[in-house]
């Protein structure tokens, strides 16, 4: 195994996987210089000339309600207009990202708008932090150092051939049913090798398979990551879109967007889900439309107490 | 119950099978076409009987750790199909029963 982890393929995902995982707030810029609706073009420049920076949200009472680019500052400077209030110049359709967003949403985000920056808010809505292309070239430098370091250890100190630690990446295509559920089943080969129980086998294996139908039956494509340890099974699913409208609906029995294709399968029940709900220790979902899906089961080694009678 | 118990209750043909496929115990059965379902039971010594013969069929029976699977119907197997039964070490059967036939088949043996 320590042979595969070698592998660059490998390496690059796991730089994929890097991006999925950081939140946007861990990247974000928290000091953030706003002005409000009656501030001055001119308060702008000065704000934007003393902090070099090129965007200032405009807040009222903690909620973004626009954003004065260098842009617009240039079109205020050129028609004289610089004692004007920011809202006669400022964008007033902003786009905003929330905190617990994972990065790969803010760098899809820069893809599909023209912006050089985006506000960032909490649950209640409010402006806590801005992002630009430099806080993530910054963030994934620092966490490629990281990574990089914690590689070099583990060449050092190759894991031994018993150790059950792995961390394995799958690239899933759109409507590739044919390979959806190979790395389920190396995945379930290689806990049985290692001794795992047939009730925890069978439990990664499910969350795990439907992550993969899920990922060729209804994303664009995506990847399924394994990352294990002694203690226990992460599996995180991460796809490019077209992301989930209503996250709730989705998780709710019964209720599937699959076509007819996918149901001559002997899939699309609505169940997928809630079933690797069911069989994991932990469960989380995040989905934008446009951005993508990401699903993190976790299912823990030690413990068979999650046992299938108390399930629904 | 044996596994070739079963397999005589449904006249069926063996596809593929591991060498000690005849003593592989089988306590439970599930019929179903729907893997969505399949993917939610959790029963040990497992034989799953589906009309739908495909290699996700498969799949899915090796997922939820089943012993065996029976195509019913007499449905066409594919190559792959015996590829993945064997990649997975699952006996593959056909039979010419339908699902609802072979239940009733093997209730009559499995019930006391």
């Amino acid at each position: 195994m320590s042979e595969e982890r070698m592998q660059p393929l490998q390496s690059s995902l796991r730089v994929q996987e890097l991006i999925y995982g950081l939140r946007i707030s861990e990247v974000m810029t928290n000091k953030v210089f706003a002005v409000s609706r009656n501030c001055t073009m001119r308060d702008v420049r000065i704000i934007m000339k003393e902090n070099a920076i090129s965007g200032v949200p405009v807040v009222d009472n903690k909620r973004v309600v626009g954003i004065v680019t260098m842009n617009d500052l240039m079109n205020a400077l050129e028609k004289g207009r610089m004692d004007d209030c920011v809202i006669l110049w400022m964008a007033g359709e902003v786009q905003t990202l929330a905190e617990d967003m994972p990065l790969s949403f803010a760098i899809s985000a820069f893809g599909k708008f023209p912006f050089r920056q985006f506000p960032i808010v909490n649950k209640k809505n409010e402006l806590v932090g801005i992002i630009t292309f430099r806080n993530i070239n910054l963030a994934l430098i620092r966490e490629l150092s990281r990574q990089l370091r914690e590689m070099e250890n583990q060449q050092e100190n190759p894991a031994d051939e018993n150790s059950l630690a792995l961390v394995k990446v799958y690239q899933l295509h759109r409507y590739d049913f044919e390979n959806g559920g190979k790395a389920s089943s190396e995945i379930k080969r290689y806990l049985k090798e290692r001794g795992i129980s047939s009730k925890l086998i069978r439990r990664v294996a499910v969350a795990s398979y439907e992550l993969e139908i899920n990922l060729v039956a209804h994303s664009i494509g995506g990847m399924l990551g394994f990352d294990i340890t002694k203690d226990r099974v992460k599996i995180s699913s991460h796809d490019r879109g077209p992301g989930i409208e209503d996250v709730d609906k989705a998780m709710t029995e019964g209720f599937s967007t699959a076509n007819e294709w996918i149901r001559s399968q002997g899939f699309g029940a609505g169940m997928g889900l809630p079933n690797v709900k069911r069989v994991s220790d932990e469960f989380a979902i995040k989905s934008s439309v446009g951005m993508g899906t990401m699903v993190q089961a976790i299912i823990y080694l030690n413990s068979e107490e999650k046992n299938e009678d108390q399930r629904a | 119950m044996d596994l070739i118990r079963v397999a005589d209750a449904l006249n069926a043909e063996l596809i593929w099978g591991p060498d000690d496929w005849e003593q592989i115990q089988i306590e439970t059965v599930f019929a179903s076409d729907l893997m969505s379902d399949v993917l939610m039971s959790d029963r040990d010594n497992m034989l799953l009987i589906t009309s739908l013969s495909t290699e996700q069929a498969v799949r899915s029976a090796s997922i939820v750790g089943s012993e065996a699977l029976m195509i019913a119907n007499s449905k066409t197997v594919t190559a792959g199909m015996i590829e993945l039964a064997k990649d997975q070490d699952i006996a593959l059967f056909v039979t010419r029963f339908p699902k609802y036939e072979s239940c009733v088949r093997l209730g009559r043996i499995l019930e006391p």
